[in-house]
C-alpha cells in the first residue's frame, strides 16, 4: 500500500487547530483562533489519548483498512464496499492478524445504503472518512459525496484520493465540466482527459454552503517512483495521482 | 488465565515470574487447548544485538506499545550483576565506534556502561609483518572530524550487555525468557476465525510456545531462527583461529593516559592486535592457525607473554620458529630480541603479565545470510553476517543492523503496516545488506592479501601501505571509515 496515504491524514489533521475531538460550532467565525497552547495539545493529545473512528468508503481488498485498524491511535474502523468478491478476500486476509479482529468491521454495502444497514454510523460519525480511488468509479460523483459528508464528524476529515488518467471520459464532460463548473465548453473532452486536482476541489467550494460546510481542501500530488516507492512531488496533483483531504465544519448535516 | 499471563508480561518478567509462567501455563494446558501467546517481537539470543534491538523499541514512544519477548539460553541475571575487580578485565572486548556509541547513547544505554572501563581509543599503527611497510593513523594537525579525535572505543562485551540489560530493566515491559533454550521453531495453526500458518511459533524449553509476528533471530553466528527461515549463508572458515587473551602492560602506553594507541601487525599467519584498556591493560586478538593457537594456549604465563612479545617485534622467521618450540620461548625471545633492531615507540609497550584464564582461542570465518529476512523473520548481527575481527568490526555491524531494523519497525507501526509483512521489512534488508557485503568483502580481502609471505602480493601491499601513509586525505579517509564517521561506504 502506499504510505503515503497515512502521512497526508497525519498532515491533513495537523494542518489545523481543531479536530473531530474539539466542539466546533455551525459557524466557523465563531471558532476562537488557536492559541499556541490549544494546537499544541490538539496534535500531541489527540494522538496520544484521544482514538480515532475510521470509515473507509470502497476498501476493496481492505489493504488501507487493515493499516487504520493497525494504528495505534485508532479506536475502530469501520470499512465497506458492495463488492462480495473482494470483501470475501478482504475478510480472509485480515483472519491472518489477530490484533485486526477487535478493530476492524467489514460490511457489504454501499456508502448509499449504509444510513439503513448501520443506522448508528450516520449518529456517531467518523473521526476519518477514507475513500481511496473509488470517486472514479461511481455514477454520480456529486451525490456520493453529498451521502459521504453526513459520515463525517465535524471538525473530521474526508480523505480521498485518485488517479488523474483513469476518471471516464463521463466524469469529466458531465459531471465537473457541466455540474460542478460549468466552464468546460461541450466538445473538448481531449482536454479533460485528465481530472484536475481543482476541479475535485472544486465541489467543496462551489457555494456558499458548502464552504461552510467544509473547509479548504488540501491537495498533495504523488508519484511513484520505481525502486523508492510513493514520493511526494509538490505540483504533480497537477497532472497525475492524487490526495485531496477536506476538514468538515459545520455541526448540522447540510 | 489469559489474563493474567498478558498482565505479568506487561512487566519485565524476573527469572522467577518466568519459572512461575511455565508452571501455570502447563496448568493450563492440561485443562484446556493452549490459545496462542502473541507477541508482536520475539528476539531470540540476548547478545549485543539482540539487547539493542529490544531497548531501542522500548525506548522509543512510537513502538513502546508493543509486545516484546527476549529468548535467551544464558542466565542473564549473572549478566547484569556482572562485576569484576577494577584491575581485571574480560578477555571479550570490541571496539564500538563513534556512531555505535552515539546509538547507545540515544536509546539510553549507554550511560548504564561503567564508563571507568570504557577506554577511547585515538591512533592507530597498523604495519606490515614482513616488509614493515607501516601506516599510522593519527590525526594530522586539522584533519580531525568535527566529532572529536576518538577513533573508536574499547570495551568488555559483558559490559555491553550488562548496561543494555539494566537499560532494559528501567524501561521494563519485556517479557523475558531466560535460561530458556529455543527447541523448536514451527507455523501456527489455521482455526476458523484466526489463521496463524504463516506465524512463526517458538518452543522454548519448558514447554512454553511464543507466537511471533515478527521473529528476530539475535541469536549468533549458528542462528536456529535463521535455520528455521531456510536462509543460507555462505562463506569459508579460515582456517584460523583468535586467541585473544587480557594483557598486563609495562604502563599506560606511550601516549600517556590520554592518548591511547590501538596495534595491529600483519603476519603472515594472520593479523595480532594489541588494543588498550584502562590503565596499563590492553587485550590481545591474535588470528593465526589452529595449531598455533593451540600451544599459545597451552604455554605457561612468561612463555605466552614472551610470544606476544615476540609477534610485535621479532622477524615473521624468528617468530615462526618460535611456535615450533615446545617450551622456553622466554629465554629464546630474550636472546633473539638483543639481535633484533627496532623502533620501540613504534610497537606497544612491552607485556609483563597475561591475566589468569583470558587466554581463550575461537575459530574465525566469514558468512554471509542470503538475504536477511523472511515472511515474518528478521536476522541482525552474527546470525545475519560472521566478519574476521581483524577490521574490529562485527559488533558494529550489528549495532548499524539493529538501528536500521528499530527505524524501519517504527515506519511501519507508523504506516499501520504488519512489522512482519516482508514488504515492511524490505528497508531493512535494501539499507543494511550492500553495507555489510561491502565491509564484509574488504576484510576477506585484507586478510588473505597478507596472509602471503612472498609472492607478487607482498611488494604491492607495501606499496599500499606506504602510499596510503604518505598520503593525507586517503588516511583521514580511512581513519574516518574506522572510526564510523565517514561517508558510509563500509
Ligand atoms: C575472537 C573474536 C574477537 C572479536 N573482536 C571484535 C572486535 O574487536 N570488535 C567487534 O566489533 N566485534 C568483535 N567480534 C565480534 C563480536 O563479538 C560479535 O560480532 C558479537 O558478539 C555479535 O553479537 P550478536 O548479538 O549478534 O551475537 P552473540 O553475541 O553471538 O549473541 C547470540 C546470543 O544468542 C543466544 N542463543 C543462541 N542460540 C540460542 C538458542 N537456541 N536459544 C536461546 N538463545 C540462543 C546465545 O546464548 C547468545 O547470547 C569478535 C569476535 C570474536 C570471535
Ligand atoms: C479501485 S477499488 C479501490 C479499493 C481500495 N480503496 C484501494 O484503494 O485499494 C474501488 C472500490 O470502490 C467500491 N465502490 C464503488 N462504488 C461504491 C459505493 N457507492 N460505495 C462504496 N463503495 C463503492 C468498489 O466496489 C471497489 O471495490
Amino acid at each position: 500500500m502506499n504510505p503515503l496515504r497515512h502521512d497526508f491524514i497525519q498532515t491533513c489533521r495537523s494542518s489545523s487547530p481543531y479536530s473531530s475531538f474539539t466542539v466546533l460550532t455551525e459557524d466557523s467565525s465563531d471558532i476562537l483562533p488557536p492559541t499556541s497552547d490549544a494546537a499544541h495539545n490538539t496534535t500531541h493529545n489527540t494522538f496520544n489519548v484521544q482514538k480515532l473512528r475510521y470509515l473507509d468508503i470502497g476498501c476493496g481488498g481492505g489493504i488501507f483498512a487493515e493499516s487504520a485498524a493497525r494504528l495505534p491511535t485508532t479506536s475502530s474502523v469501520l470499512a465497506i464496499d458492495p463488492s462480495p468478491g473482494v470483501l470475501a478476500i478482504a475478510r480472509s486476509h485480515a483472519k491472518k492478524d489477530p490484533s485486526l479482529s477487535p478493530k476492524l468491521t467489514y460490511l457489504s454495502s454501499t456508502i448509499e445504503s449504509l444510513p439503513t444497514l448501520k443506522p448508528e454510523a450516520v449518529q456517531k460519525k467518523f473521526d476519518v472518512v477514507s475513500c481511496f480511488e473509488v470517486i472514479e468509479h461511481v455514477d454520480h460523483p456529486a451525490l456520493f459525496l453529498d451521502h459521504v459528508a453526513q459520515f463525517v464528524k465535524p471538525g473530521g476529515w474526508l480523505v480521498m484520493s485518485t488517479i488523474a488518467r483513469t476518471w471516464t471520459s463521463w466524469f469529466t464532460t458531465n459531471f465537473m465540466a457541466e455540474d460542478v463548473l460549468g466552464i468546460v465548453p461541450k466538445g473538448t473532452h481531449d482536454w479533460h482527459k485528465y481530472i484536475n486536482e481543482y476541479e475535485l476541489r472544486g465541489y467543496f467550494e462551489e457555494t456558499e454552503e458548502k464552504r461552510r460546510f467544509w473547509g479548504r481542501p488540501r491537495a498533495m500530488g504523488v508519484v511513484y517512483v520505481p525502486g523508492l516507492g510513493w514520493k511526494e512531488v509538490p505540483g504533480s496533483e497537477k497532472v497525475g495521482n492524487y490526495f485531496l483531504g477536506v476538514q468538515r465544519l459545520a455541526g448540522e448535516d447540510a | 488465565m489469559e489474563a493474567v499471563v498478558r498482565r505479568k508480561a506487561a512487566a519485565y518478567v524476573c527469572r522467577s515470574c518466568t519459572r512461575q509462567f511455565q508452571r501455570q501455563l502447563r496448568r493450563n494446558y492440561s485443562n484446556s487447548a493452549p490459545r496462542p501467546d502473541i507477541y508482536d517481537v520475539v528476539c531470540v539470543g540476548g547478545g549485543p544485538a539482540g539487547l539493542s534491538l529490544l531497548t531501542a523499541l522500548r525506548a522509543n514512544p512510537v513502538t513502546s506499545h508493543l509486545r516484546v519477548a527476549l529468548v535467551e539460553a544464558q542466565d542473564l541475571s549473572k549478566v547484569k550483576s556482572w562485576k569484576l575487580p577494577p584491575n581485571k578485565y574480560s578477555n571479550r572486548c570490541s571496539s564500538l565506534t563513534p556512531t555505535s556509541a552515539l546509538f547507545l547513547d540515544q536509546i539510553g544505554a549507554w550511560e548504564h556502561l561503567d564508563q571507568t572501563r570504557v577506554q577511547p581509543y585515538h591512533e592507530m599503527q597498523v604495519w606490515d609483518g614482513v616488509t614493515d611497510a607501516r601506516i599510522e593513523f593519527d590525526w594530522a594537525p586539522g584533519s580531525a572530524p568535527v566529532e572529536g579525535t576518538t577513533i573508536a572505543y574499547m570495551n568488555e562485551n559483558l559490559n555491553l550487555t550488562s548496561g543494555l540489560l539494566k537499560r532494559l530493566e528501567q524501561l521494563g515491559g519485556v517479557s523475558v525468557f531466560e535460561g530458556a533454550k529455543v527447541e523448536n521453531i514451527t507455523f501456527g495453526e489455521e482455526t476458523e476465525d484466526l489463521d496463524l500458518s504463516q506465524w512463526p511459533v517458538v518452543h522454548i524449553s519448558g514447554g512454553k510456545q511464543l507466537t511471533a509476528r515478527l521473529l528476530v533471530g539475535a541469536d549468533g553466528a549458528n542462528s536456529p531462527v535463521r535455520a528455521f527461515a531456510g536462509i543460507d549463508a555462505k562463506g569459508w572458515d579460515y582456517d584460523r583461529h583468535g586467541v585473544v587473551a587480557t594483557l598486563e602492560m609495562e604502563g599506560e602506553g606511550w601516549g600517556g593516559e590520554h592518548t591511547k594507541i590501538a596495534y595491529q601487525r600483519f603476519l603472515p599467519t594472520g593479523p595480532v592486535a594489541m588494543l588498550p584498556m584502562p590503565g596499563n591493560i590492553a587485550t590481545l586478538v591474535w588470528s593465526t592457525t589452529p595449531e598455533n593457537a593451540s600451544l599459545l594456549k597451552r604455554l605457561p604465563p612468561k612463555d605466552f607473554v614472551a610470544m606476544v612479545n615476540a609477534a610485535f617485534r621479532l622477524s615473521t622467521v624468528d617468530l615462526a620458529f618460535m611456535h615450533t618450540q615446545g617450551a622456553d620461548q622466554d629465554d629464546e625471545y630474550s636472546w633473539r630480541l638483543q639481535h633484533t633492531p627496532f623502533n620501540s615507540r613504534a610497537v606497544p609497550q612491552t607485556v609483563v603479565g597475561v591475566q589468569e584464564g583470558t587466554v581463550a582461542s575461537f575459530p574465525l570465518k566469514m558468512r554471509h545470510a542470503d538475504t536477511y529476512i523472511g515472511e515474518r523473520v528478521a536476522l541482525v548481527g552474527d546470525a545475519a553476517h560472521t566478519i574476521h575481527p581483524l577490521a574490529g568490526q562485527g559488533l558494529n555491524q550489528g549495532q548499524g543492523d539493529v538501528q536500521s531494523l528499530a527505524k524501519t519497525i517504527e515506519f511501519a507501526v507508523t504506516h499501520g503496516q504488519d512489522i512482519g509483512s516482508i514488504m515492511s521489512l524490505e528497508s531493512y534488508v535494501s539499507e543494511r545488506y550492500t553495507a555489510n557485503h561491502v565491509l564484509l568483502g574488504v576484510v576477506d580481502k585484507l586478510h588473505k592479501l597478507y596472509s602471503a609471505e612472498s609472492g607478487p602480493l607482498v611488494p604491492l601491499r607495501s606499496l599500499g601501505l606506504n602510499a596510503v601513509n604518505a598520503l593525507g586525505p586517503l588516511k583521514s579517509f580511512f581513519m574516518k571509515q574506522a572510526a564510523g564517521s565517514g561517508t558510509k561506504i563500509f
